[in-house]
């Protein structure tokens, strides 16, 4: 037995070792994101929009005349190996800060993990409403929830799309779920009434049936809750079974992935997003610009959120002078930052406001603003 | 009636796409006693080689098939001699062991060359949706119903009508008196598991073009092969078929009628009930050895 | 039998020194993974080294204990003993109805099905929201009195103590069962059928026995998992554990007591080390599964016990 034990104990030590040398260095700030699964499209662009922060912060000196370092994991979008994820990053890495876990039940796992530890932890995707509900001074949400979304453009899309018999999709998790829960109660509360409501799973590949079920129901309109992978193959095969039902989306809609998968499909689908490459906000225009000369692609609503989380960070260890986690987690309470889809500001739950949120068309591939909301305290 | 007919209809033809997807499983099966836990992971590779010589290099569909079918013929041999004909004595659990090791690397190893991303097999079939009264159906499924029952009815002919054929068909019965009739039964097991592979491939590529070509779906391919399987008797070719088409219209009415949510777990209850009742399956029909 | 147990006290002793020698909280928590790993691993040995069959559905009775425990401590607000006791008892009783059906069949047959059941549960899992809030899973399980008291390296040893009771509890369980009668009637049940049924060994009876034992183990390992994590969701089914399962079984040694608990250590350590390689991972598992079955069938310690018991010395048993 001691045979094979005593390996390991080189090994860790080794690991141990050189992290202590290099922790002098830089600032470490760890990232958790589904790098593989049937979100890691999602996940690997909030890196790439992370990873554009980064450089452009070290660019400019670093903080605290230090470089910056993201040290990344792949969560799975599972709260399990997100768990482990965080519990290495923050025990081996050393990092003052996590950005993460994107799909709100990893972030909800990896929370009391930092509240124990006690560092920050901010997400710029999590949408699950609970998650600011849950008393955790460590959580920071950098976007909006399904709540704040459904309330800022139910009333739109009653009004102007003339919705009134409202099917619903939904992935089978907590975004699905919670986004339709959210949309049909504000819908309803209007006055639509709901003719269907179905979930799929993770990596469904055929939606004949779903789609076929859709057309019998009458509906005016469908919402659905979807990300690119699974998004993008619906939309496609609405098109091929000639189904002309209004659509819009929350999710990863207006992502430059999804529009190229889906082509000509995309036409006149509508999707409610906090982030699009066409908002004529200030700074969007440098991010859109600096974003795809670097990835050959305009960003997304993903690739602002990993932009934001990175920066946001920043600016607070910079205000904090310091990366003590209670002086950090302070100077994130009074966070003023201005990024490429608007304000950013925290309330005492943790969750952002001041920001826009877009309702757009795609129209020939581009998603063309069709009204905006900011999302108020 | 509508909904009815539309439903029939989406039904079958992914009835028609299972039961081809799970040819290759069942032939290993019927004629090697092998059950090939790597079947799904040799349908990705199909998928992947398939899309990367159709989307990236621009080759020719058919061509590309071609190609697929070859390769993945070679691969399988070539798994086979090396690999499976070193526990090939030794009982049923090393080989399912084997393949599953086989399964977890090709999986990762694909994820590792391709990544995670969905991609598609370029097709030159149009995917408009065509109309037959009130049921939909696009050109390119119907194109590819077409082929997957040219390729079903190739292999079957394969099997009963060449040398081959016969080779592998007394390899089964039994090998100790082919191999005394001077069949080289070592090569004759490499063939078959060969096509196994290359029907898999071929499955992967063609299904590659209208769903998705994809490192990850491996164990969703292999599940569904298996359930096909099971239903309608392992080894057996009309099993196959009509297991595919249980499968497939089942579980359109199912979702169509009922809820999506459990769709998947009709295979599951089908093939339990199945394994209880008539564990050979419809057309099943060898017997317990000793 | 005696250098087995030999070998078990040692790993016993090493894990009750172990924190002496790494205090601090990464180290416990894979100290912890190793114990829940263990208990997963000797119960899947059960089932494919003494019954001879090959469960591929085998994470159902984890799941199933997982489950169980987080519903008894967050729905019914049992406390921590009454949940991990009710997990093992209530994955039993699940591997005796999927037993009872299961058993009947053979080989590849037994395979798919087990793993049909596995697939069943987890759809279950995944869509019957009222119960188990679906892929939401079941967040926030209550940590019992001892393990909120003291800072957080106290928190986790006292973890990795209560992982180290249990490991050594199922791994007590197992070996009174293997050196027990019915244990040996079950590897003869193994080694060959027919000649154990015609001296009027049950191979149904003494195979359900087995898989319920198994089964129980199995749910004690989720129940202390769904506890550490404090979360559990439909993913406890899911095919990663059956990999982990396999590989601590196969490299480690198949019908050995010993073997799982050296695959256990084996397979976490390299599932954390290679943490950096995520990809990379899972196909050098896949190759390790490949090479254990091509060139060492009976894993680690299978070989290690061949090689000891060719020493001239007394009668050493095997299992």
């Amino acid at each position: 037995m001691s045979i094979v034990k005593s390996w390991p104990v080189g090994v860790l030590g080794l690991a141990l070792a050189s992290v202590g040398v290099h922790a002098q260095e830089t600032i470490k700030i760890g990232v958790i994101q589904p790098l593989t699964g049937s979100v890691a499209y999602n996940g690997t662009t909030d890196v790439n929009g992370s990873k554009l922060a980064l450089d452009e912060i070290n660019a400019k000196g670093g903080v605290l005349g230090k470089k910056v370092e993201l040290v990344i994991e792949d969560g799975q979008c599972r709260p399990a190996n997100s768990v482990s994820a965080a519990e290495k990053l923050i025990q081996r890495d050393k990092v003052v800060a996590i950005s993460g876990a994107f799909c709100s039940s990893s972030t909800l796992a990896v929370m009391p993990v930092v509240a124990n530890y006690k560092l920050p932890l901010i997400t710029g995707v999590s949408s699950s409403a609970e998650l600011t509900e849950k008393g955790n001074p460590w959580f920071f949400r950098a976007t909006e929830t399904d709540a704040l979304l459904a309330k800022a453009f139910s009333k739109i899309l009653y009004d102007q799309l003339k919705l009134r018999k409202v099917a619903y999709i939904g992935v089978n998790d907590d975004f699905g779920r919670g986004g339709v829960a959210e949309f049909e109660k504000q819908m309803t509360a209007l006055g639509a009434t709901t003719v269907m409501k179905e979930y799929f799973e993770h990596g469904t590949s055929d939606f004949y049936t779903l789609l076929t079920k859709l057309k019998s129901s009458g509906a005016d309109g469908v919402f659905v809750a979807a990300e690119t992978q699974d998004g993008s193959i619906l939309v496609k095969q609405k098109a091929e079974l000639g189904l002309t039902t209004k659509m819009f989306g929350v999710g990863s809609w207006a992502t430059p992935d999804f529009i190229k998968l889906t082509g000509e499909a995309s036409e006149g689908i509508y999707a409610a997003v906090p982030y699009a490459s066409t908002m004529t906000t200030p700074k969007n225009k440098a991010f859109v610009t600096a974003y795809s000369a670097r990835y050959n692609e305009a960003p997304g609503k993903y690739s602002a959120a990993g932009y934001n989380a990175i920066n946001i960070l920043a600016e607070a260890i910079a205000r904090a002078g310091s990366t003590d986690p209670e002086k950090l987690r302070d100077a994130l309470g009074r966070t003023d930052y201005e990024g490429p889809n608007g304000h950013f500001q925290f309330d005492s739950k943790g969750q952002a406001s001041g920001f826009s949120v877009v309702l757009v068309q795609l129209l020939k591939g581009v998603p063309t603003v069709a009204a905006t909301s900011t999302i108020e305290r | 009636m509508d909904l009815f007919l539309q439903l029939l209809a989406n039904g079958l033809v992914i009835g028609t796409f299972y039961a081809l997807s799970a040819l290759g499983l069942t032939l290993v099966f019927g004629l090697m006693r092998v059950v090939n836990f790597a079947h799904g992971e040799l349908y990705v590779v199909g998928g992947l080689l398939g899309w990367s010589l159709t989307d990236l290099v621009g080759l020719n569909f058919f061509l590309t098939l071609a190609v697929v079918i070859f390769s993945l013929a070679v691969g399988g041999y070539l798994i086979d001699r090396l690999l499976m004909a070193r526990v090939r004595g030794q009982g049923e659990e090393p080989t399912i062991l084997l393949t599953i090791g086989l399964s977890i690397f090709l999986t990762n190893t694909a994820l590792l060359i391709v990544g995670t991303a969905p991609e598609r097999v370029v097709s030159p079939f149009a995917n408009k949706p065509l109309f037959f009264g009130p049921v939909v159906i696009t050109q390119s499924r119907l194109v590819l119903v077409a082929i997957s029952a040219a390729l079903i009815l190739a292999v079957h002919l394969l099997i009963q009508r060449t040398t081959l054929g016969r080779s592998m068909r007394a390899t089964f019965q039994d090998s100790m008196a082919a191999q005394l009739s001077g069949i080289r039964t070592a090569q004759v097991y490499g063939f078959t598991f060969a096509l196994g592979a290359a029907l898999a491939g071929a499955a992967g590529m063609l299904l590659g073009s209208i769903y998705v070509a994809q490192a990850t779906i491996g164990d969703v391919v292999s599940l569904k092969a298996f359930v096909v399987v099971i239903l309608g008797g392992m080894g057996s070719f009309a099993g196959a078929i009509v297991g595919g088409l249980i499968l497939g219209i089942s579980e359109a009415f199912w979702g169509g009628y009922m809820s999506s949510g459990y769709v998947d777990a009709i295979g599951f209850g089908l093939v339990i009930a199945m394994l209880l009742v008539r564990p050979y399956g419809l057309f099943g029909k060898h017997a317990e050895r000793a | 039998m005696i250098f087995e147990r030999n070998c078990l006290w040692g790993s016993l002793a090493a894990a009750l020194l172990a924190p002496l020698l790494f205090p601090n909280q990464y180290a416990l928590h894979i100290g912890v993974l190793i114990m829940f790993s263990v208990m997963l691993a000797t119960s899947f040995n059960l089932i494919i080294g003494y019954v001879g069959e090959f469960p591929l559905g085998h994470t159902a009775f984890l799941g199933v204990g997982a489950y169980t425990a987080a519903l008894f401590s967050s729905r019914l607000a049992m406390p921590f003993h009454v949940a991990v006791l009710a997990a093992p008892l209530v994955a039993a009783l699940f591997g005796l109805v999927i037993g009872a059906i299961t058993l009947r069949l053979r080989g590849p047959f037994f395979v798919i099905v087990t793993l049909c059941f596995a697939e069943v549960l987890r759809l279950i899992a995944n869509n019957w929201i009222d119960l188990t809030n679906g892929p939401m899973g079941i967040s926030g399980i209550e940590k019992p009195v001892w393990a909120t008291a003291g800072d957080a390296l106290q928190q986790k040893m006292a973890y990795y103590y209560v992982g180290v009771l249990l490991a050594s509890l199922s791994l007590f369980v197992a070996y009174r069962f293997v050196y027990s009668n019915i244990g040996r009637a079950a590897i003869a049940v193994r080694e060959n059928r027919f000649v154990a049924q015609s001296i009027g060994i049950s191979p149904f009876y003494l195979g359900l026995v087995t898989f319920v034992l198994a089964a129980g183990i199995a749910g004690l390992a989720g129940g202390f998992y769904a506890n550490y994590v404090s979360f559990v969701g439909p993913e406890v089914f899911g095919f990663s554990f059956m990999i982990s399962m396999i590989i601590m079984v196969l490299a480690g040694g198949k019908g050995t007591l010993v073997g799982p608990v050296v695959g256990a250590v084996i397979v976490v350590l390299l599932e954390e080390y290679l943490r950096d390689f995520k990809e990379l991972r899972f196909s050098i598992f896949g190759l390790i599964v490949m090479a254990v079955v091509l060139f060492l069938p009976r894993g680690i310690m299978g070989f290690i016990a061949r090689r000891h018991e060719s020493y001239p010395r007394g009668a050493t048993g095997d299992a």
